[in-house]
Parts: structure tokens; C-alpha cells; sequence
């Protein structure tokens, strides 16, 4: 009964728009990665694996990708945590709870630019609210230069990533839990079972796609981050914050080397595809099991 | 069937339709009706259009069948995105440019037209555009004049009786004095602008040559080689002893600024393009021009650091290749420069401009006196001159200086080998 | 356990309130009381920055420039995405499977990537410096995100039921249109949500594809901001507070439209 071709019909418009407008220039980006075009001149030459071979080498490189890897790390666990313990926290609907959601989603509407802009006066060391706040508490000891400190800095804006977006994630949790019938808890419970058993047997089976929503949406996005590192520290200091997305991005614009960013972009989206592969695998496990 | 049919035709419509009201919307950019020219100027100085809007208007009452529309974007952006928007010559007929790395891929890609033999250079300080020539020709002309130094608060050194010190001892001797009077003898902008800033001057007599940066990036010279090492531990120095405010790698170039308007800080290890913004905040500052010199008095060859920047060009993919060059004669008009200057408190590198102000007037004290061209700029390679900047950075962090030289040559080892 | 959920909630929303009571109460003060007092109320509520950003920039012009570009553009996501979910959820098996692969590939494509083949494709079309252009690149980028997400949340609807809605003999034009819209109504309304936040907020593409100043949206037009009041930062917090004032009204606008939307009768329908 299905009507297939009218079903591809369907699709026709979204194909075209994203294939000539996203997956073509992609495509040109590895065929640039074969060649030395310094994205400026008219020309350029082919130059084989040369400009994957130079990525691999390259100290730089491998900075970034050690960060890259710290940062999404440190940003998946901490951001899904906190959003669940959140959600949880959050789900009823009452009068406050609406208002504190509210509260809590708010920093995900703000532009990254600005969020990067007031986190910046927040972690100034001299005149930033947050040393400031901890002299006037007392805690001198405690006082930093967070953005400035190269063995901070990467996680201090892992912060402020979380900070603008577990309460979007939080959103997608408490969808999830209300997506669980109440009779389920209901019955549980007549059966005596204490909270942490509903939380282990019922609720977070039940979660397993928000969940898996949430994880996957953030560990792409967290290895995409990009504006924040940007607008904060773009990759300082020393290297300390710089990640994959802003190393190919210096490579292309500052240092005119478009071939070599071009490879390194496609190296990139091979380890963000094998991640997302293994993920997608770890967490249908998780939900057949459940 | 059928009736599904006629409505996809009619979603498909809808689409199209959608995209037909937005390109409406969207229409009208290009009104070059009744006969007039458009032209495009692009630049970063969004802090000077006003002053521009001004020059264009006379401009244009001059010229009337030329219209220049201005676009500017922000100096990141512009080191960053201008180069994608120049090649296809629909904007910035005329345009600036930073000198060094985007100068070099600019004239690499023929986006410059030459301008040597032009009557309008001759209005120009032929030593001061030398950044703007290549092979023997004349691309660019560098239209503002910077001097990468750092600034002083003249009152606060009166205060405890001290002048610019003319050695290094001299230097570290006024810094402690500064810092037992509860005064933040530098405020460094660590965080960003900072490092490549205050390198040029810590550097310019280490070693005193024009092209030490170009020997490295070749591979003739290396940042291990004595001229930076010392260079980094006089970073370290000054961090150690406490000369710059705490945790100076945090701090950001507003914050740093703010740290000196308010006369907390004795120094601002910037330059002179930041005068008259300081001024604009704490009217009552009175502000001069200082380098350490980090070697004793008699080894100094230079007393400063300039740079010529702004360089402005005719795009050679431009449609109107005349009517551009006749705005980049009006901007060369002396009158219109002065004009420029005075508005903006920026120096410019034509001759024979008076300025009124206060604070161009500091500045072009350094007219006169020996500065090298900024060896920062004369890092050609982007990642090079990263590593060098972070290098200090790593100093700072609390590396040794030969580890941080060693690891930043490790990176132009690789770039050399490319 | 209850007075535990009460602290983190508490906690948690002085972390996000700290921050953000800083950006609003600064953007009233003058630089000097800003200095002398960066944490405190200000001595006198001052409008001075309000009125010279208003005074110096073209906002309004800013703000209309944004308005538009997202409003068309999540139309446009919204309409198309919805399209294809529907059809990959109705199809399915591999050939399902693969259309969803394939948009979803766009996900892990980072924008840096695309930047530059983009701009150049853009420039051949002829559509340098146009708000449309914007419009359409934006909507091509965003389809995966729509597509992934809304997929999801329609695989939830019951097959059985659009099985029988097609017995019935009720067109595929019918069923998308009558039947899983408006089941889709939650999904759809948080989807847009996200896609708005998104294309508001954006920063790359708009800088890559505009130039003129008349035609800046509001996070190019704050980065302006940020080179021109480099040592100000009342002023540069003060562009930070209009430049999202839009977004929090329509925010608490949209606000119930959210929450009611994922409440558990309709979620479940």
C-alpha cells in the first residue's frame, strides 16, 4: 500500500537543496585535500597524500586532537549527567518546576558569540566576577586565571559549553520521562519497589532513545565545538585550547594552506564517523538489553 | 492518485514560491542605474567609519558619478575571511590589508594592481611603505602608522621620579619601584594581543637585524639560537619578579587597557594605535611611548618599533580599476589624510601632516628616532608566528625558556620541511 | 531525598542566574561605576549605552535582518524536513535506512569544511551579499539535524497506524498532512525551537556570505561591536543584552508553547 515513488517525490526538494548546497561542497573540500591551492590563487597542483601525511606528523596536529579528545570527553559525561540529574530533578510539571526549566534552557537561546563574550568577564582574572566573587568569600587561595592557565583552560570553556547547553539537553530527558506511562510506575511501586529499583528497571530503560539522543547529540556537538574556543581563547595558550575545528581553521584562513585544512577536515570527519558508528552500536546494545 | 499528484505539484510551488518572495526581498543590492559607478572599499577600521563616511561624502560631491559604498569587518575577520571576498571582485575595489602573511598571499594571488611610478606616492614617506612593495614594485601603499610599543602614564613615573630607563637594569629597576609602590609596573594582555606585541620590542636589540625572522622561517637561524632564548627569559624575568599584573596570561587586551586607564597599571604593553582610545576613556591621562631595552645602553641600536599597516590597494579584479584608483588618489590627498588622522587619532605615513592632537603628537615624536619595522610582521608563515607568540606563552605558563624555544623550533622545523 | 532535589535545583539556578544578572546589571552602568564596582548595584540606572549603541548602529535594521533570514529558514527546514522523515519512517528497510544515512551523514560534517567550496559555488551562482542566499545555504545545512531529530520522534508514532490510515485509502499526501503533522505537533514546535536558536545564533555562514553592512545579522553585527568597543565593556554587554533581547522575548513567548508541548498526554497521543 505504500506508494514509493510518491514517497521519493517527498524527498525530491530536501535532496536537492542539501546535495548542491552541502554534500557538493563537501566533496570539493577532499578533492582539495589532494591538492596545495592556498584558497586565494587561481591555481594550484596536486600533490597525492602529501597534506594527509604532513597532518599526521604534525605537532599541532596532534595537540588539537588530544584536546579535542579531553574536551568531548569531559563535556559528554558532565553534560549528560547533569541534564538527566536535572531532568529528573525537574519532571514533574508543577509551577515552579516550568519556571526553573525555563531558567535553566534560557542559556541555550543566547548566541555562542555572547555567551563567549560574558564568560570571558567572568573568568577575568583582575576584573572578572568570578575571582572577584571568591576574594570577597575569602578563598584567595582558590582565585585563578582559568582561561589563561594552559592547564585550565581547555576545561574551563568545557564548562561554559555545558553551562549554555545541559539545560537543552535537559529538555530532551524530561520529553523522555514523560513519554513513560505513569501506570508503569504505578504498578512498580505497588510492587514495592524503593526508587533507585524504578530508576534502575523502569525509568532508565525507558530513556534509552532520549538518552541516546542526548549522548549522540552532544559528543557530535561537542567535537564540532568551535564558536566558543573562537571567541574565547581561539586556541591559547600555547596551544592549550586549540582543537581540531580551530586548527583546520587556521590553517585555511590564517595560514592560507586550504589543501592542508582540507585534509585535515576529512581526517576529521572520518574520526567523528567512526565515533558516531560505535556509539550508535554501544547504545542500540544498551537498548536491546533493556 | 491524481489529486496527490497535483499536490505535490502545488508543494513544489510553495517552495519555489517561497524562495521567489525571499529573493524579492532580498533585491535592489545592486542599483547602478542613471549612470553612475559603484564602488566597493573594504577595510577592518569599524571604528573609523564615520570619519570615512565623511571623506567619501566629499568624495562623491567631487566625483558624482562614483558612489563608494564602505563595507568593513573585524581585524580577525578580516586576516581571516577578506581574501575569499576579494577574488571575485564584486567587493573592495579598494581594499586594505594587513602586511606580512596576508600581504604576501594577496600579491601571490595577483590580486594587487601596481601602483609603482603613481603620482599619489609621491605623497607618502617613501620609507614608510616599504611593506607594501614586492619585487621592486609598488602594490600597496601602508596608509596608518603604528608604533608597537608600549604606552606609559607620565604622571605615575613623575610621581616616583622616574624617565624612560635607557638598559635593562635600568628597566628592572624602575618595574620594582613601581611594584613597591603598589603600582602594577605592566599591564599585559597575556590572553591575546599581548605576546605579539611586547616581542617586537624585547627583541628588537637581541638582535638587532631586519630580517632575523625571515633567517628562521628559512631555517638559516633557530629560536634556540641565543637572540630568543634570551629573549624568553627576560619574559620570565619580568613574570618572576612580578612586573606584569598576576595571572597576566588570563587577561585580555579590554581588561589590560581598563588596567592602565585607571592608572593602576604604569605601562600597557601595546601601542600607539591605542592612544587616543585610552584617552577617549580617562581624558586626564597623560600618555607616552616607551621600549625596554634589553640590553646595556651602549648595545642599543634601536629605540622603538613601528609598523606601517592599512595598506591600501586597487583590486585588480575590480570592474572599475579607474574610478578606484581616483578614490585611493583622494585618500593620499594630504589634506584628506590630516583630515583622516586628526578624526580617528591614528598616525598616517604621508608627509607633512599636522596633527592636532594630543596624542598623534606623542606618537610622531617617533618620527625621527631609529625604530625597526615590527619582526613580528616579517614572520611570514601564520603557524610560525603562532609558535613564536607561544612560546611566550609557555614561558609564561611556567616552561623554561629553552624548552619553550625548543618545542616552538620543533614546529618550524616541520614548516621548513613542507 | 526532596530537600536534595530542592538544593541542586537552587544551586544550579544561581549558576545560570549569576552570570547572566552580571551581563544586565553591567549594561546600566557607566564605565567608570563599572570599574569601580564591577559587582554591585549600579549607583544610578543608567540608559547612556542603550541609547548611543541605538544612536551609532543601525539595530533595527539588524534585527530585521535576522528576523527574516530565520523565520524563512526554519520554514523551510521545517517543511522540507518534515517531508523527508515522513517518507524515510513510511519507506523504510534499507532504502529508509539509507536516505536517513545519507542526511545524517551532514551531521559530522564540520562547517569549516564547507566553508570555502561554498562561498566559491555561491559566488558562481551570483548570489554574493544576498540574505536569500543565506537563507537557502542555512536551510541545506540544517536539514540533517531536522531529518535526524524528527525521524526519531516519528518512528515513535505507530506504524500500524499510518498502515491503516493508507487501507483506509487515505493518499501519502493525506496521511503526512492530516494524520502525522499534527501528531508531530510537540516534536515539530521543539524542533523549531532548536532550528531557531540555531539560525539566530549563527556566526559562520553569515560571515562568509555577507558583506554589506546593511545587511549584517545580529551575532556579526556583536563581533563588530567587539572590534569597535575594544576597551568598553558597559558597551560591548550592553550589545550583548540587545542582541539577545528578541530571543528572550519570543523565548517566554515560546516558552509555554514548549513546555505544554512536552507534557505527557501529547506526547504520548
Amino acid at each position: 500500500m505504500i506508494n514509493r515513488k510518491l514517497l521519493w517525490l517527498f524527498m525530491l526538494p530536501g535532496i536537492l537543496l542539501y546535495t548542491g548546497l552541502f554534500v557538493y561542497p563537501a566533496l570539493s573540500g577532499l578533492f582539495y585535500s589532494f591538492t596545495n591551492w592556498d584558497g586565494v590563487s587561481p591555481s594550484y597542483d596536486f600533490v597525492g597524500v602529501a597534506n594527509y601525511k604532513d597532518s599526521f606528523d604534525s605537532i599541532t596536529f596532534r595537540k588539537a586532537f588530544m584536546n579535542n579528545i579531553k574536551f568531548m570527553i569531559v563535556v559528554v559525561v558532565l553534560q549528560t549527567v547533569i541534564s538527566l540529574v536535572l531532568a529528573l530533578v525537574l519532571a514533574k510539571n508543577s509551577r515552579t518546576h516550568v519556571v526553573f526549566r525555563a531558567l535553566y534552557f534560557f542559556p541555550a537561546i543566547l548566541s555562542s558569540v555572547s555567551v563567549g563574550l560574558i564568560w570571558s568577564f567572568i573568568y577575568d582574572p583582575s576584573i572578572g566576577l568570578l575571582n572577584m566573587s571568591l576574594q570577597s568569600a575569602g578563598l584567595d587561595s582558590l582565585m585563578g586565571s582559568w582561561t589563561g592557565d594552559a592547564k585550565i583552560a581547555l576545561y574551563a570553556i568545557a564548562f561554559v559549553q555545558i553551562w549554555a547547553h545541559a539545560g537543552q539537553m535537559m529538555i530532551i530527558f524530561i520529553a523522555g520521562l514523560h513519554a513513560i506511562p505513569g501506570e508503569l510506575m504505578e504498578a512498580a511501586r505497588i510492587d514495592g519497589a524503593n526508587r533507585m529499583q524504578i530508576f534502575g528497571r523502569i525509568t532508565w530503560p525507558l530513556l534509552a532513545p532520549s538518552a541516546a539522543i542526548v549522548i549522540s547529540y552532544t559528543t557530535i556537538q561537542s567535537f564540532k565545538a568551535f564558536d566558543l574556543i573562537f571567541v574565547m581563547t581561539d586556541g591559547g595558550p600555547n596551544y592549550a585550547t586549540e582543537i581540531l575545528t580551530t586548527y583546520i581553521y587556521h590553517l585555511a584562513f590564517s595560514n592560507y594552506s586550504f589543501g592542508l585544512a582540507s585534509a585535515g577536515s576529512m581526517i576529521f570527519l572520518v574520526l567523528l564517523g567512526i565515533l558516531t558508528f560505535f556509539q550508535f552500536r554501544a547504545l542500540r546494545q544498551e537498548g536491546a538489553r533493556g | 492518485m491524481k489529486t496527490q499528484r497535483t499536490r505535490l505539484a502545488l508543494l513544489l510551488v510553495m517552495v519555489l514560491a517561497l524562495t521567489g518572495v525571499l529573493s524579492a526581498c532580498g533585491g535592489g543590492s545592486d542599483q547602478a542605474a542613471n549612470g553612475k559607478v559603484t564602488i566597493s572599499f573594504l577595510h577592518w577600521r569599524g571604528e573609523d567609519t564615520q570619519t570615512f563616511q565623511k571623506i567619501i561624502d566629499a568624495f562623491e560631491q567631487k566625483n558624482p558619478n562614483i558612489v563608494v559604498d564602505m563595507q568593513t569587518l573585524t581585524s580577525d575577520q578580516y586576516q581571516t575571511t577578506a581574501q575569499a571576498k576579494l577574488t571575485d571582485g564584486s567587493v573592495g575595489d579598494v581594499f586594505a590589508s594587513f602586511p606580512g602573511a596576508q600581504f604576501e598571499a594577496l600579491a601571490k594571488a595577483g590580486l594587487f594592481t601596481d601602483l609603482t611610478g603613481e603620482s599619489l606616492l609621491k605623497n607618502y614617506n617613501a620609507n614608510l611603505i616599504e611593506a607594501g612593495s614586492k619585487d621592486g614594485k609598488q602594490w600597496a601603499v601602508p596608509y596608518q602608522l603604528v608604533y608597537n610599543m608600549p604606552i606609559y602614564n607620565k604622571a605615575i613615573f613623575e610621581q616616583y621620579g622616574l624617565t624612560p630607563p635607557k638598559d635593562w637594569d635600568g628597566f628592572l629597576k624602575a618595574c620594582q619601584t613601581l611594584k613597591d609602590n603598589g603600582i602594577i609596573p605592566i599591564a599585559f594582555a597575556g590572553g591575546d594581543i599581548g605576546p605579539g606585541q611586547f616581542m617586537n620590542t624585547m627583541v628588537m636589540n637581541n638582535e638587532p637585524s631586519e630580517d632575523i625572522f625571515t633567517k628562521v622561517e628559512s631555517g638559516q637561524a633557530k629560536l634556540t639560537d641565543e637572540f630568543w632564548v634570551k629573549t624568553l627569559t627576560q619574559f620570565k624575568e619580568l613574570n618572576d619578579k612580578g612586573y606584569f599584573q598576576p595571572n597576566s596570561l588570563g587577561t585580555k587586551d579590554p581588561a589590560a587597557g581598563a588596567l592602565f586607564i585607571q592608572g593602576k597599571a604604569a605601562m600597557l604593553a601595546s601601542g600607539s594605535y591605542q592612544l587616543s582610545q585610552n584617552a577617549k576613556q580617562n581624558p586626564e591621562l597623560q600618555q607616552g611611548l616607551l621600549a625596554p631595552i634589553t640590553v646595556s645602553a651602549d648595545q642599543a641600536k634601536y629605540e622603538g618599533v613601528h609598523t606601517s599597516t592599512f595598506m591600501l590597494a586597487v583590486n585588480s579584479r575590480s570592474k572599475h580599476p579607474e574610478e578606484a584608483k581616483k578614490f585611493l588618489e583622494f585618500l593620499s590627498q594630504p589634506d584628506i589624510a590630516a583630515q583622516y588622522a586628526n578624526e580617528t587619532g591614528q598616525n598616517v605615513t604621508l608627509k607633512d601632516i599636522k596633527y592636532d592632537s594630543k596624542e598623534l603628537n606623542i606618537a610622531q615624536e617617533w618620527a625621527d628616532k631609529k625604530t625597526l619595522f615590527q619582526p613580528r610582521y616579517t614572520i611570514v608563515n601564520a603557524e610560525n608566528q603562532k609558535a613564536v607568540t607561544n612560546s611566550i606563552q609557555a614561558v609564561l605558563g611556567g616552561a623554561t625558556p629553552e624548552q619553550a624555544a625548543q618545542d616552538a623550533q620543533a614546529i618550524i622545523d616541520q614548516q621548513i620541511g613542507r | 531525598m526532596k530537600w536534595v532535589g530542592r538544593i541542586i535545583m537552587i544551586l544550579y539556578g544561581l549558576l545560570v542566574a549569576a552570570p547572566l544578572y552580571f551581563v544586565v546589571v553591567s549594561s546600566f552602568k557607566t564605565s567608570q561605576s563599572f570599574y569601580a564596582n564591577p559587582l554591585g548595584w549600579p549607583d544610578t540606572w543608567s540608559l547612556q549605552n542603550f541609547i548611543t549603541i541605538f544612536d551609532a548602529q543601525p539595530m533595527l535594521q539588524y534585527f530585521w535582518n535576522s528576523a527574516r533570514v530565520t523565520l524563512f529558514t526554519v520554514a523551510i527546514v521545517l517543511f522540507l524536513g518534515s517531508l523527508i522523515s515522513y517518507a524515510i519512517v513510511r519507506l523504510g528497510g534499507r532504502l529508509g535506512k539509507f536516505a536517513f544515512a545519507y542526511f545524517v551523514a551532514g551531521l559530522i560534517i564540520p562547517s569549516q569544511v564547507i566553508m570555502l567550496p561554498l562561498y566559491s559555488l555561491v559566488r558562481q551562482l551570483g548570489w554574493s551579499d544576498s540574505l536569500t542566499a543565506l537563507t537557502v545555504v542555512t536551510a541545506a545545512g540544517l536539514l540533517p539535524l531536522t531529518v535526524f531529530t524528527l525521524t526519531g520522534f516519528m518512528e515513535m508514532l505507530s506504524k500500524e497506524m499510518m498502515e491503516a490510515g493508507s487501507m483506509d485509502g487515505a493518499g501519502e499526501w493525506k496521511i503526512y498532512w492530516r494524520l502525522v503533522l499534527p501528531l508531530s505537533g510537540p516534536s515539530l514546535s521543539a524542533t523549531a525551537a532548536f532550528l531557531f536558536v540555531m539560525v539566530w545564533n549563527d556566526l559562520l555562514i553569515p560571515l562568509m556570505l555577507l558583506n554589506s553592512t546593511e545587511k549584517l545579522t545580529l551575532p556579526l553585527a556583536l563581533m563588530q561591536f567587539r572590534g569597535e568597543y575594544v576597551t568598553d565593556y558597559t558597551m560591548l554587554l550592553t550589545g550583548v543584552v540587545i542582541t539577545a533581547l528578541p530571543m528572550v522575548i519570543l523565548f517566554v513567548f515560546l516558552q509555554r508553547f514548549f513546555v505544554t508541548g512536552l507534557t505527557a498526554g501529547s506526547v504520548k497521543g
